[in-house]
């Protein structure tokens, strides 16, 4: 009988042991080895999910048998923002807005077509915008630059009252002007509005973008021309990057306009405002980026490039090159404001073209 | 009966008893459920805060202990893959039980990512959610570098580029459309905007459901699953110690992985799927970080406004200087 207490152990030890090894299992095992079934998820499969990552390609074609004309490239560079470049340059800082890559396809094709490219890179310290009026007869280095100059293509708006005399006698005298633009420009000094002031542009506030039909991202819109005109002739259909509408005070100056869908960023509704309008010698575009290498690959940017090549070189200013390769010539007098058309008289026409002390040739 | 046979009998039966008990007891201990599982998703979306929300919520599904969950948010959103890693985490627990999102100030873009799976998104009158969207710098053209065994080692072709952040926007965009189109009072165009929206505003366009705090969502919850008397526990997530502040500077956001960073220590983020309004500019960092500022010299924190310590404006080259930083 003295073995019951022992059984009785024996008993209590066994059925707690299985109980409680239950018990530990289904709080602490529980289900964990549960099979985790792969869950579908459709859209991240969907073969339309992937973006079409080809560049393109471009072929950039002049079509005028003009003859030899000489094209001035102003990129906007600041020659204060000559500074080597820091340690945040890595997080994005500095740079500029225009680089060569940025003129080159237009440079280019104006170079394989015999006619003279320069580029204006002021040296001296940048002139504060103004939008007064000139106050004085002399020149500005710009104006001196312009004097023998055929077109002009700006891709920067503050200039000082001296420059913006010459730039408006530039144009009166029938050179072609291409003002390239952006949407960031509102955010600039208001030295942008002497500009359009003299040249009779307006550029809006913001920029397009179009989440609907886009090409790879909604600020490159695509836009389209809204009749026949020289400067669209072959396009269908052209990219910009970041665009701002722009204006001229001809009565019908638009020529390239947003596609459907397309909405202003400052007021969110839709907008067919143009973004490449011409008045006469003028010709103003919202963006200064749809002419960089890889954006004349993308749609019929290429053609249109092609056509804005045309439109320099197409223009009413006297020929001064072809005196250009006169020798003996005296040199000329820097033109004064409203003079600048008298500079291109005949007995200009002899004048080798000097080369500027503050221009490098692309 | 010898005793030993006496002995194996009685062991025999105890055993066999303990079988025929198990289940009741295994089924009672494991089936209580009786847990609303409340987990913390808060700070910056990176790989530690996936590692841990991951983990978490797989042993909650494992735990039959717990019943329901609720994910408490307050994040502006970051890695993409991070947040992809919580949705996947949250869009399996949501199909074993369910699952209450429940934000605090903010759960916005790669935030918002991680909660759309989620049964019910609560949120208060304040909070902010959306921002469905990439937020990425320009692909800029990088001039060549000789050496790499590819074109795209160093560096990528633009277009390239802009079709890569393409594909990663649509991704974030497509899944939530699937995962909320319904409740969207907005079209797929329009939720790509990428906008935010207030709590009363969220809960009229879908982007919400309920305005309600973490306490009502874990009585919903707990409701859902039908638990009667029930316990909350929460469970903290996130890595200790390198915790990123988020900065933004003109092009993107990077992530600073300490108050006195040295280059190791500030990671670009790039591609991210984060609310640039919830991260500060690094201007801003540096204005209220100024290492001449008298409450720094003190030690203090400062995590007040720049415009009550604007004295010291300080170049983005104070970057060298976040000491006591805003976290973002």
């Amino acid at each position: 009988m003295n073995r019951l207490p022992a059984l009785a152990v024996a008993f209590a030890v066994t059925f707690a042991t299985v109980v409680s090894g239950a018990a530990v299992a289904g709080l602490v095992g529980g289900d964990g080895a549960a099979p985790a079934p792969e869950i579908e998820n459709a859209h991240y499969t969907d073969t339309d999910l992937v973006n079409d990552r080809t560049p393109g390609e471009a072929t950039i074609e002049m079509s005028s048998d003009a003859p030899t004309q000489t094209v001035v490239f102003d990129p906007g560079v600041d020659p204060s923002a000559d500074q080597p470049a820091g340690p945040l340059a890595l997080l994005g800082f500095g740079g500029p807005e225009v680089t060569a890559r940025n003129v080159r396809p237009l440079a280019n094709v104006l170079l394989e077509n015999g006619h003279e490219v320069r580029v204006y890179t002021p040296e001296s310290s940048r002139p504060a915008p103004t939008a007064g009026p000139s106050t004085g007869g002399e020149s500005s280095p710009l104006g001196e630059e312009l004097a023998d100059a055929d077109a002009f293509v700006t891709f920067r708006s503050d200039y000082s009252a001296a420059a913006l005399d010459d730039i408006e006698s530039f144009r009166e005298s029938g050179g072609h002007l291409i003002v390239a633009t952006e949407p960031s420009a509102g955010f600039d000094a208001p030295g942008a509005a002497a500009l359009d002031g003299r040249l009779g542009t307006t550029s809006g506030p913001g920029y397009v973008y179009n989440m609907a039909e886009n090409d790879l991202n909604y600020q490159r819109v695509y836009a389209e021309p809204t009749g026949d005109s020289s400067l669209t002739e072959g396009v269908d259909r052209a990219m910009f990057e970041t665009v701002t509408p722009v204006g001229t005070a001809a009565a019908a100056g638009d020529v390239i306009r947003p596609i459907e869908g397309s909405q202003l960023s400052t007021t969110r509704a839709p907008t067919n405002a143009p973004v490449l309008a011409r008045d006469d010698g003028v010709v103003v575009v919202g963006d200064s980026d749809f002419l960089v290498p890889e954006n004349t690959q993308r749609v019929d940017n290429d053609v249109l490039i092609g056509n804005l090549a045309d439109f320099l070189v197409e223009n009413d200013r006297a020929g001064s090159h072809t005196a250009a390769t006169q020798v003996g010539a005296p040199t000329p007098t820097t033109p004064a404001p409203g003079e600048t058309n008298a500079t291109q008289g005949p007995s200009n026409e002899s004048t080798p073209i000097p080369e500027p002390q503050n221009a490098t040739s692309a | 009966m010898t005793p030993r046979r006496q002995l194996a009998a009685v062991v025999v039966a105890a055993a066999l008893l303990g079988v025929v008990v198990a289940p009741s007891v295994y089924g009672a201990a494991s089936d209580t459920g009786d847990t609303v599982a409340v987990v913390e998703i808060e700070g910056p979306v990176t790989a530690g805060l996936a590692d841990d929300v991951e983990s978490e919520l797989a042993e909650i599904r494992a735990n039959g202990s717990v019943g329901a969950v609720v994910l408490k948010l307050d994040t502006p959103g970051g890695a993409p893959a991070a947040s992809e890693r919580m949705y996947k985490a949250v869009q399996r627990t949501s199909r074993a039980m369910p699952v209450i999102a429940s934000v605090q100030a903010t759960s916005a873009s790669g935030g918002y990512y991680a909660m759309a799976p989620a049964d019910d998104i609560y949120v208060l009158p304040t909070s902010v959610v959306g921002s469905i969207g990439l937020n990425a710098p320009a692909p800029a053209p990088r001039a060549p570098v000789a050496g790499p065994s590819g074109p795209d080692k160093v560096g990528t072709n633009e277009i390239e580029g802009w079709a890569r952040q393409q594909t990663l926007a649509d991704t974030f965009v497509n899944a939530m459309m699937a995962e909320r189109g319904e409740e969207f009072d907005l079209s797929r165009a329009e939720v790509a905007e990428a906008d935010v929206y207030l709590g009363t505003e969220a809960v009229e366009n879908g982007y919400a459901d309920e305005i309600g705090s973490l306490t009502e969502a874990v009585h919903e919850a707990a409701t859902r699953a039908e638990l009667g008397d029930y316990q909350v526990d929460t469970r903290e997530t996130g890595p200790e110690g390198r915790f990123p502040i988020l900065v933004r500077t003109d092009t993107q956001v990077v992530a600073v992985y300490a108050t006195d960073p040295g280059y190791g220590e500030v990671e670009p983020m790039g591609l991210a799927y984060v609310h640039l309004g919830s991260v500060p500019h690094v201007d801003t960092v540096a204005q209220i970080a100024g290492s001449d500022l008298p409450a720094m010299e003190t030690g203090a924190n400062t995590t007040g406004t720049a415009a009550s310590s604007a004295e010291t404006v300080a170049g983005p080259n104070a970057l060298g200087s976040l000491d006591g930083g805003e976290r973002a």
